[in-house]
């Protein structure tokens, strides 16, 4: 267990902390500021993965894919909202939860039969294929590389836009409190499908990165969603801040947890058992750390709401 | 007790519609097997025992969840528990169905209390978060468990319940219509007792009842030890009709649909959870056959009329099915009155 | 004299009755929706490939499939079998692709006294302790593909591996079916998370060990993801790469070139050269535009199983059904296929390599064969 090798995890922990962050920060702000229990958020993820998969395959490009994909993920999660979601605003947590449960089923449907249950093949684009030396003897792909800076600079962007524009003026405004910020003024109804149509622009970029690593299928998304509920959880609702640092730590813990509790469980019980129980243990690692932060921070580390 | 049976007298006009509902729908489950006897379609017993027991975990979580306001999701655990119990006295050669029976609830009493205990420091969304943790924990704890199968799960032989030999099905049948009616009847009394009354009101307005001198968490923590007794007495049923069990039965999207059901049958009625689950399976059933006889090259994607079937119950049924039903029988009476 | 013959023959029919009835029933129990929705959609394909290719009658009988849906779940599955059993009164109850709705199933089915047949699941109790009679495999014993690869390894003289499975039960027998044959070093033994989509985290402690080998399990959408991120990852010069049903005709299509060269070992390929083999794949591919499975080769071999069985037995009677199986020699995809005491078959495993085409598709090709007539290790625990 080199240095090395604790520093080349911990830019895979980045990695996954990155894209969890890109779903995750829609998915707050439609918590926080809408009150709304968008379960199907992780469909948007495969919405944008389709996207780009489909639209790299016929251009043979992929950063048309990603540019092409963007605004078609921006225009369903637009679309999304101004049919469907606006008439659930009033309702109670558990109806939403029951229709966008709905809207997973058909989502996932509608892909299956569009575009076949196979995985739909999608690769590197031959300029990020090869590989850089983080460090002496370590190279490291390129793409993730570039999934982690693109993820750095989304984030950045999101972090200057909420906090330095009058529209993040009123993005922070409504996760406060939504009926003042209404009161005030402002065109709620606008600003909420503006913030959705984004959250799901972000998971969809989330989606469109992860394509070329992993496969794309229906269904991608949904492991996806629960881990960022857990982000959210332990970032505090409607705190983008806190939806990034949570997303961080639950990438590198999930990533560090995996590789290292196994061996270090070695060194506490016997071999036989902890081949058992480390796996078992690394899969829960991730709640556990959930529960704990919310037996001492109920609300999560950052939350929006005035505490 | 002279007060409480006082409170039991004053039964509000909508709980007697929904009692009636209720009881309505049992006795159907009852008179069911004789029909599918004369149809010749013995086949579907099996879909209502799978109906019954699904309905007896919802009521159970329907406790917490509709009259309660705690949104738990992780009671396909309790199912679990319940489930394993029976499984795990067979696998140390104990085979007295009342061991079994006693063992599951004992267990699921004790869960019930430990993670209930834990959980309702919270509330809200982190409420639902934590209970799932739980719940995945439990999953993971079972997979992990070799001796019993982990994933592959362990196969059961059914229990002798003293003079009752399970293995005529029309017995098992029986004995989970007793079990559902026993819990209908249960939860009757609860939800009108003042105990119920108490925990409908701190769902509403918590601080107030903590005003008045109570202490929520005690009430919050005993509904949610009974709705895990009930939810791990279907599942000891379920795993002696199943004859097997694995930690499919405690996996996130089990719960996930038991939250379905009481949602689609209507929040805190009695008679929701049983008509959602009613509703759901039929509809699990009747979907693939009807688009293999409408468009048979989609069959197998079902699911993309059921998505929107559930969406257009939220978007034009509030109160689930239960509620339509009112609005349907309450329209039904003004327009009689009229004329 | 024309009137005796003929009333003979009609007494001979009277009395053979049952066994002349018109047709053969057949519940076939796949997973055609949600995820894993293509492989049952492929066994589907060549059961009804095997039944067209048999005129649409098995043994003689007018043959009916009726499909169903276990969406992957024990008791719709346990449901879904006393309906075919109860209500739809079919003769064989067959397929099933996992090993827990397997179980799930097998006590009812035997019990009913109808034989089932499986198309692919294997788990062990049912080849050992918790056998029944009238259960038959029509693929194999869970580890018996991996024993291969561990003696494959073993012969080869590979020093050390390091081995990667899901952590689930199938993960867990698959590596212990390697550890049988294979006595070598075993550099470490890692457990990834059931449904993980990335594995970059276990790529990079790989490298930091740089094994001289690695062997892998992570069936379905695992295996195209580990596959794929191993190749982004330049793995190949660190380790060598060897599989068991990770790279198969379901994960072919989504990996192409990056799965070339990967070693892996499998009772079947679709390169086998025998007349019933050729027909199959030539017929598959024409069809449905792409290489079978070795799950469709399964199924397909299971409807030509029922067909030898009722065409030897004469009859669909169960017992005589189950003595035609038993005795083997059951032409497949495999060639004439034995049969072990414990109904699992007793075949070759080979080794095979993902190589291109003649049109520049990826498939898998024989290399050698590791096992003749291998038979899984439980039988012995079984006793009917």
């Amino acid at each position: 267990m080199t240095m090395t090798l604790i520093l080349e995890q911990t830019f895979n922990g980045l990695q996954a902390g990155v894209t969890l962050f890109l779903v995750a920060a829609g998915l707050t702000l439609i918590l926080g500021i809408m009150d709304f229990v968008f379960l199907a958020h992780g469909a948007q993820v495969m919405i944008g993965a389709y996207a780009a998969a489909a639209i790299t395959g016929a251009t043979g490009n992929f950063y048309l894919g990603l540019l092409l994909a963007i605004p078609v993920t921006f225009a369903s999660g637009y679309l999304l909202e101004f049919l469907i979601i606006r008439h659930l605003y009033q309702r109670d947590h558990m109806e939403q939860v029951l229709a966008t449960f709905g809207l997973i089923l058909f989502f996932n449907e509608v892909i299956r039969i569009g575009f076949g249950p196979a995985a739909l093949y999608s690769d590197l684009p031959p300029s990020l294929s090869g590989f850089v030396e983080i460090l002496p003897d370590t190279p490291y792909p390129a793409y993730r590389l570039a999934v982690i800076l693109a993820g750095l600079v989304l984030a950045l962007a999101i972090h200057l836009f909420v906090s330095r524009t009058r529209v993040g003026a009123m993005v922070r405004a409504g996760a406060n409190n939504p009926m003042m910020t209404a009161a005030l003024g402002i065109n709620i109804k606008i600003l909420f499908r503006l913030i959705f149509a984004t959250g799901a622009c972000f998971a969809g970029v989330a989606g469109m990165l992860l394509g070329p690593l992993t496969s794309v299928q229906p269904g991608m998304g949904e492991p996806l969603l629960i881990l960022s509920l857990v982000v959210i959880i332990i970032g505090g609702i409607g705190s983008v801040r806190g939806a990034f640092i949570a997303a961080i730590i639950v990438g590198l813990v999930d990533t560090l947890g995996r590789v290292f509790l196994p061996a270090l469980l070695r060194l506490v019980i016997d071999q036989a058992a902890a081949d058992g129980a480390g796996p078992a243990l690394a899969s829960m690692l991730v709640y556990i750390l959930m529960a704990l932060v919310l037996i001492f921070r109920p609300t999560g580390l950052f939350p929006a709401k005035g505490s | 007790m002279l007060g409480y049976l006082v409170d039991l007298m004053r039964l509000s006009r909508d709980g007697i519609r929904d009692n009636r509902l209720l009881w309505l729908l049992i006795a159907g489950f009852a008179l069911f097997p004789i029909f599918t006897h004369f149809a010749d379609l013995p086949f579907w017993n099996d879909v209502a025992m799978r109906i019954m027991l699904l309905g007896m975990a919802a009521m159970g979580l329907n406790l917490v969840l509709g009259y309660g306001g705690m949104v738990s999701f992780g009671h396909a655990a309790f199912i679990g528990i319940g489930a394993y119990c029976v499984g795990i006295s067979q696998f140390y050669g104990i085979t007295n169905g009342w061991a079994h029976l006693l063992f599951s609830l004992v267990a699921c009493g004790a869960a019930g209390l430990v993670i209930g205990y834990l959980a309702l420091r919270t509330s809200g969304i982190y409420f639902i978060m934590i209970t799932l943790a739980f719940a995945q924990m439990l999953f993971f704890l079972f997979v992990s468990l070799e001796t019993y199968g982990g994933d592959d799960g362990m196969s059961i032989d059914r229990a002798a319940f003293g003079v009752v030999d399970l293995y005529d099905p029309l017995r098992l049948y029986f004995l989970t219509w007793i079990c559902l009616a026993l819990v209908g009847l249960a939860l009757m009394f609860i939800v009108r007792s003042r105990f119920g009354v108490t925990l409908r009101a701190i769902k509403s307005n918590e601080s107030r009842v903590e005003a008045m001198g109570l202490v929520p968490l005690r009430f919050k923590i005993t509904g949610y030890v009974i709705s895990a007794v009930i939810c791990g007495l279907a599942g000891a049923l379920f795993a002696s009709w199943q004859e097997y069990v694995s930690p499919d039965i405690m996996h996130w999207t089990r719960s996930g649909e038991l939250m379905i059901i009481i949602i689609l049958g209507g929040l805190a009625t009695l008679a929701g959870p049983l008509l959602g689950a009613i509703v759901f399976l039929l509809l699990e059933e009747m979907l693939p056959w009807l688009l293999g006889v409408v468009a048979p090259a989609y069959a197998e994607n079902w699911m993309i009329l059921f998505g929107p079937i559930l969406i257009m119950v939220v978007m034009f049924g509030r109160g689930g099915l239960v509620g339509l039903l009112d609005r349907w029988w309450a329209a039904d009476k003004a327009g009689r009155s009229v004329r | 004299m024309k009137k005796s013959f003929s009333s003979a023959v009609a007494a001979m029919a009277m009395m053979v009755a049952p066994a002349l009835a018109d047709n053969v029933k057949i519940g076939y129990m796949t997973t055609l929706s949600g995820g894993a929705g293509i492989i049952g959609k492929q066994m589907q394909n060549a059961v009804n490939l095997a039944l067209e290719h048999q005129g649409g009658k098995l043994g003689g009988m007018d043959a009916e499939v009726v499909f169903v849906d276990d969406q992957r779940k024990p008791d719709v599955a346990k449901q879904l079998a006393n309906r075919l059993l109860k209500s739809d009164k079919v003769d064989i109850v067959a397929g099933v692709i996992w090993s827990n709705l397997l179980m799930a199933i097998h006590k009812p089915v035997t019990r009913a006294d109808k034989l089932l047949i499986s198309s692919n699941a294997g788990p062990s109790p049912i080849a050992g302790e918790n056998c029944h009679q009238n259960f038959f495999s029509l693929s194999w014993q869970n580890d018996q593909t991996p024993e291969a690869m561990g003696k494959h390894m073993q012969d080869a003289g590979v020093k050390s591996v390091y081995l990667i499975a899901p952590n689930y039960q199938a993960g867990k027998d698959m590596l212990a079916g390697f550890k049988r044959h294979y006595k070598g070093t075993i550099a470490a033994e890692v457990y990834t998370k059931l449904g993980q989509s990335d594995f970059q985290a276990e790529l990079s402690a790989l490298r930091a060990v740089a094994p001289e080998t690695t062997m892998i399990f992570q069936p379905g959408g695992m295996g195209i993801n580990f596959v794929k991120q191993w190749k982004q990852a330049g793995m190949d010069q660190v380790s060598k790469l060897y599989q068991v049903f990770s790279v198969d005709g379901v994960s072919l299509p989504a990996l192409k070139d990056s799965a070339l060269g990967i070693l892996g070992t499998q009772t079947w390929s679709p390169d086998l050269d025998n007349p019933m083999n050729k027909r199959f794949v030539a017929d598959y591919k024409a069809k449905h535009g792409g290489y079978p499975s070795f799950y469709a080769a399964q199924a397909y071999d299971t409807i030509m199983a029922i067909d030898y069985a009722i065409a030897k037995a004469g009859s669909k009677d169960t017992a005589k059904m189950r003595a035609a199986l038993a005795a083997g020699g059951i032409p497949t995809t495999r060639g004439a296929l034995k049969m072990n005491s414990n109904h699992f078959p007793i075949q070759n495993i080979y080794l095979r390599e993902a190589v291109k085409d003649a049109d520049g598709v990826v498939t898998t090709k024989v290399i050698s064969t590791v096992f003749t007539d291998h038979a899984d290790s439980y039988a012995s625990a079984c006793k009917f």
